[in-house]
């Protein structure tokens, strides 16, 4: 019987890598993102690869819709093995005085709400199951702070704390929770926005002498997937080529 | 295979977690030196290897000493011609409460535990260096992190380990070089042993959020993951493997 993984974010740069990587492996692969078309598209990557996949629609921050996509993963595919919360992102950079509640709001409810809300859903399944993987995503931002992104990096700093208390209540259970911390990565998203002398300036600071690639995620992403991680829970494993 | 045609040094591999990692990273396909202190238990360790038809060599080493470091470099040169992946697991574990303790035992402990990552990864690194790339990973300890009665000597040693790993990531990450360590929990080892009662410490080493006794093979999977190439990008962390009994 092959795994079943869940993967919000599943469309973008890194929760695709993710998702192809996981596919790759014989695992089923469920592409859940906002951007139904950029889910559609990842699915389409990895049956063209031979691996199986599916695309669906969600807004990680409406529990109903949430509701919606674990009872449709459940009904079709019977369990989850595997539910990797990747969907997020900073949205803004304003100083905190000309940041709004709603964006505060937005920010905090897409990265922390979200991660909570799919983790309720999927945690009584696995509790059933006697076993399964949560990883969720954090930041090097969440650790160090970023002028700017007041709400990502408290979200993502909360994602970590969250992260640990969740690896407490369901370790008798056989159920691992890590997360997985990104340093900057090129995805379009990230590449988009940025000067080629930001660029050049961000890489000099990093250790490895280059910047990350979704394929570097997506292997941390697959490593706590597999049985070699089988004694990890509660752990974050930064990702960034040593800038922190 | 992930490690075809790699060669891996492994301090400290003739017993508990050091020969589980040797083992292992002969099972990828890598040629292991087993480098020990206690040379006939290396061997034996080479003979598992052979065994299962993978290619070990045995090296007596004391990672505290210089002249033995650079003889083991030598001979990992002479007979494998070159290196890509250093473990420094070679380690001791002495008890003593600090006012009570001799500045032998303080020394030891520290030339060991830490001074042995010194000594090993200034040998192997210009090597590392001109062929752009390489592994170093060292087993640290969780009592680097929460410390351990009447081991401050042993705490100390692990917690130097990681910031060593931290600044020695920065200076030859651009050389295609990764330095991480792993954080193990309390394992089912002959180290512990020689402090608690045989029900004392499986009682301890059960008490863990997963309820799973951690046994040396469990500390090989992330060390092959650090290993391979899918851990490029991973450098200056240390990984911790516990379950779940710190979350750092």
């Amino acid at each position: 019987m092959s795994s079943i993984a869940l993967i919000t974010g599943g469309g973008g740069g890194i929760g695709g890598a993710v998702a192809c990587r996981m596919a790759a492996a014989g695992i089923t692969v469920i592409v859940a993102d906002f951007d139904h078309g950029a889910a559609e598209k990842v699915r389409g990557e990895i049956a063209a690869a031979g691996g199986k996949a599916d695309a669906l629609s969600v807004d990680v921050t409406q529990a109903r819709e949430v509701k919606a996509l674990v009872t449709d993963v459940k009904q079709r595919f019977g369990r989850i093995d595997v539910l990797a919360n990747i969907a997020g992102g900073s949205f803004y950079t304003k100083r905190i005085e000309e940041l709004t509640w709603a964006e505060w709001q937005e920010v905090i409810d897409v990265n922390l709400k979200g991660t909570f809300l799919m983790c309720r859903e999927v945690a009584p399944l696995m509790q059933r199951q006697k076993g399964g993987r949560i990883i969720n995503t954090a930041s090097n931002y969440g650790v160090t702070g970023s002028a700017l992104r007041t709400p990502y990096s408290a979200a993502k700093a909360g994602i970590v704390a969250f992260g640990k208390t969740l690896a407490q209540e369901l370790a008798a259970d056989g159920i691992l929770v890590n997360t997985v911390a990104p340093g900057p990565t090129d995805t379009p998203r990230v590449i988009g926005k940025e000067s080629p002398e930001a660029r050049k300036q961000r890489w000099s600071q990093i250790p490895m002498g280059r910047t990350g690639k979704p394929e570097d995620l997506a292997e941390a992403f697959f490593f706590l997937t597999t049985p070699e991680s089988a004694w990890i829970t509660g752990q974050t494993l930064h990702v960034n080529g040593g800038l922190i | 295979m992930r490690l075809d045609g790699k060669v891996a040094v492994v301090t400290g591999g003739a017993q508990g977690i050091g020969r589980a990692i040797a083992l292992g990273l002969g099972r990828e396909g890598a040629k292991v030196v087993v480098a020990d202190l206690q040379a006939d238990k290396a061997k034996n360790v080479v003979k598992e290897l052979s065994d299962s038809g993978n290619e070990g060599h045995a090296v007596e080493v004391n990672v505290a000493s210089e002249p033995s470091v650079k003889r083991l470099a030598n001979e990992t040169f002479e007979r494998f011609g070159r290196i890509d992946i250093l473990v420094n697991d070679a380690g001791v574990y002495l008890k003593s409460p600090v006012v009570d303790m001799s500045e032998e035992l303080w020394d030891r402990t520290i030339n060991v535990n830490l001074g042995g990552n010194f000594l090993c990864s200034r040998a192997f690194i210009p090597s590392m260096r001109k062929q752009k790339s390489g592994r170093i990973i060292s087993v640290a300890s969780g009592i680097a992190h929460y410390g351990a009665k009447e081991f401050a000597a042993y705490a100390a040693a692990k917690a130097a380990i990681i910031g060593f790993v931290k600044a020695l990531g920065r200076e030859v990450g651009s050389d295609g070089i990764t330095v991480n360590a792993i954080c193990p929990g309390a394992a089912n080892t002959a180290m512990p042993r020689t402090h608690r009662t045989e029900e004392e410490l499986m009682a301890r080493l059960r008490a863990n959020p997963l309820g799973h006794v951690l046994e040396p093979e469990d500390f090989a999977g992330p060390i092959l993951f650090l290993a391979s190439d899918a851990a490029s990008y991973i450098t200056g962390q240390g990984i911790n493997i516990n379950c779940g009994s710190y979350m750092a």
